[in-house]
């Protein structure tokens, strides 16, 4: 039994040491990074200097003092955290039927369906905004389409592309299957007995949804969340192409430290930041995840 | 069985056949394809090409350690900047039998005197770019910066308008308009220039400096800010698609950013010897040519000029004309102070 343990951990210790390193390492190094001065051509400047024998370290606070100097950051923050939560209640309120339908059809249609939903994935990202972008085109047929719609009952047109609104649309497409596969998955082992039992007992349909289907989805509900929420608070090229002026997320403003601006140490900071919220994003999840079965 | 084992030789064996290779690190749509395919065969090699969309993502890029690249097309402050980091490796003009077609005044520029690592390549303007059609039916006439920047045009033509989506060009060409000059560092010019913008945007679509090409063609777009020789290309296709508008484009009367674009080759080329055949193959004056006729740039090569088309020549916005030229100024190098400030200004009006 000692023995079987121990091959259990010795099995599992290289995928963990993989995600670890590559996890803690560079996290500390941008921690560090975001302590430091940037290179006056990008990169960093070095964190000592040796002069007259002495050292003297180079470090500052400055660049944590650009990040609560003004309230743009802040802004951002709360605007990126806003489009993801929009994004994964979209995302949830769609997958979920889905998902049930997948999980309760024939083994025969099941497979196909689950086929149907990861299809997207062969096709490349950016070629999916692409599509989007030729689909919200201001001469495409759709925005046409609605427009001559609104013409009839007199209401000015609109425009689709370069809008938050086409920003959302598109990061729920992207990210719908990452909600639909964790649901199913949970979904599918959910025991029918139990919903019979409950209709015995004379439970409506809501009730029985309300009391059996969704508290045993919690942990498929909490999962897919993390799966949505977390990259779209990241997410900087469905912004870049999509959301014309208004639709920037804080990803783009970390790109440009990177590239534009060759602001290593700021672009660590608003990283460290972003990391940190979706850090307390997954507790708060798994917390309330925990929390409600407690109680069921 | 035979067969698939054959086939999969066939797939291990290719390396063999594997010609020589340059990779090419240029702007976007910045080459003549005739002329690229001219040079494989001449060589019996192959251009392996990755295109940028600006001078600071290339320079993030480099300098971040992306390797590998024999060629680089660099714009003069990127030059200047990747010389002083020690990036570039030092031409050997002996293999260069074509550098005597250049024109002397596009040599000996401040950003690497005496052309130790560098030599033009081409240059293009910043400018504005317009549907000749649309802009006639609202009555724009655009000569100014104004068509960008003033709310009273941009009102009759809100939505249709898009700028460049980087800070040292849209800056340039606000700080033009209020008479300053594009290098101007001066945080309170900066701002005026910022408020020219945040006072404008709500009327752009969007920031776009890599499919405004299309966006004019197609009709999506009626104002753009871009390069001049994006707007050669768009005014072609336009005109090669038979739309019913004519895409035009004006060199704005405060002044706009000239880039002078020119060729290196990064110390950590793996093929040094091609890149130096490649250079000399462009120095060439029909090649050089092929530059301006099919991609719609400026031209600093003087044996190129007898093969550039006629129309061409006489447009000031690509081969500006000495009273012309006095209003154009190129960017120059700037340190990490200038950079931040310049950021924060422009993440706030991405903000607002």
């Amino acid at each position: 039994m000692q023995g079987k343990a121990w091959s259990k951990y010795l099995l599992s210790l290289p995928p963990l040491t993989y995600l670890l390193v590559f996890f803690a390492v560079p996290t500390f190094i941008m921690l560090f990074a975001s302590f430091r001065y940037a290179g006056e051509y990008g990169g960093l400047a070095p964190w000592y200097l040796h002069e007259h024998g002495r050292l003297s370290l180079e470090l500052t606070l400055e660049n944590w003092q650009r990040l609560v100097g003004t309230d743009i950051y802040l802004r951002l923050f709360a605007k990126s955290i806003s489009y993801a939560v929009i994004t994964t209640v979209l995302c949830l309120v769609m997958a979920f039927p889905l998902a049930l339908v997948i999980a309760r059809s024939g083994h025969r249609y099941r497979d196909l369906l689950l086929l149907l939903v990861i299809l997207p994935f062969w096709s490349n990202f950016l070629v999916r905004i692409y599509a989007w972008m030729i689909i919200f085109s201001p001469v495409g047929a759709l925005t046409r389409m609605i427009n001559a719609l609104l013409d009839l009952v007199g209401a000015g047109p609109i425009t689709l592309m370069y809008s938050p609104t086409a920003v959302i649309v598109c990061l729920v497409y992207v990210h719908l299957p990452f909600m639909v596969l964790p649901l199913y998955a949970n979904l599918e082992k959910h025991d029918p007995a139990l919903l019979d039992a409950a209709q015995d007992l004379g439970a409506g349909q809501w009730r029985r949804f309300w009391l059996i289907t969704w508290p045993l989805a919690l942990p498929g509900i909490t999962a897919g969340s993390i799966l949505v929420f977390i990259p779209v608070l990241g997410m900087f090229a469905v912004p870049d192409l999509l959301g014309g002026t208004t639709g920037i997320m804080i990803g783009n403003v970390i790109k440009q430290q990177f590239m534009e601006s060759r602001d290593w140490p700021f672009g660590s900071v608003l990283s460290m930041v972003l990391t940190a919220t979706a850090v307390a994003v997954v507790l708060l999840g798994v917390r309330l995840g925990q929390g409600r079965k407690g109680r069921g | 069985m035979k067969k698939i084992l054959f086939l999969l030789l066939l797939l291990l064996a290719s390396p063999v056949w594997a010609v020589e290779e340059l990779h090419m690190f240029n702007w976007n749509d910045y080459i003549s394809t005739d002329v690229v395919a001219d040079f494989e065969q001449t060589y019996n090699c192959k251009v392996v090409q990755d295109y940028y969309s600006g001078t600071e993502e290339m320079m993030a890029k480099l300098l971040a350690g992306a390797s590998g690249y024999d060629l680089v097309i660099p714009t003069q402050n990127a030059v200047q900047a990747l010389i002083q980091q020690g990036f570039l490796e030092k031409l050997d003009k002996g293999a260069l039998a074509n550098l005597k077609n250049l024109d002397p005044a596009f040599l000996n520029r401040s950003y690497d005197p005496g052309n130790i690592y560098s030599l033009p390549y081409a240059y293009t303007t910043t400018l504005i770019g317009f549907n000749e059609q649309r802009l006639k039916e609202q009555g724009i006439e655009p000569t100014s910066w104004a068509v960008i920047f003033d709310p009273a045009v941009l009102a009759k033509i809100k939505g249709k308008v898009t700028v460049m989506d980087d800070a040292d060009e849209l800056f340039g060409a606000a700080l033009k308009y209020l008479g300053y000059s594009v290098n101007d560092v001066d945080e309170k010019h900066l701002r005026e220039a910022q408020a020219v913008i945040i006072k404008a945007k709500p009327y752009w679509a969007a920031f776009n400096s890599s499919s405004y090409i299309k966006e004019l063609t197609v009709g999506n777009i009626w104002v753009a800010h871009g390069y001049s020789s994006d707007m050669v290309q768009a005014r072609n296709d336009a005109l090669a698609a038979k739309r019913n508008f004519m895409v035009n484009f004006i060199l704005p009367k405060e002044g706009a950013i000239l880039a002078l674009d020119n060729m290196v080759i990064p110390q950590a080329a793996r093929n040094k010897k091609l890149a130096h055949l490649f250079i000399d193959f462009l120095l060439d004056g029909k090649n050089a040519a092929g530059l301006s006729n099919d991609v719609g740039a400026g031209n600093p090569n003087k044996a190129a000029l007898p093969f550039i088309n006629a129309d061409l020549k006489e447009l000031t916005a690509i081969f500006p004309d000495q009273q012309t030229l006095a209003t154009l100024e190129t960017l120059e190098a700037t340190n990490a102070k200038v950079r931040r400030l310049k950021n924060t200004l422009w993440t706030e009006i991405k903000l607002q």
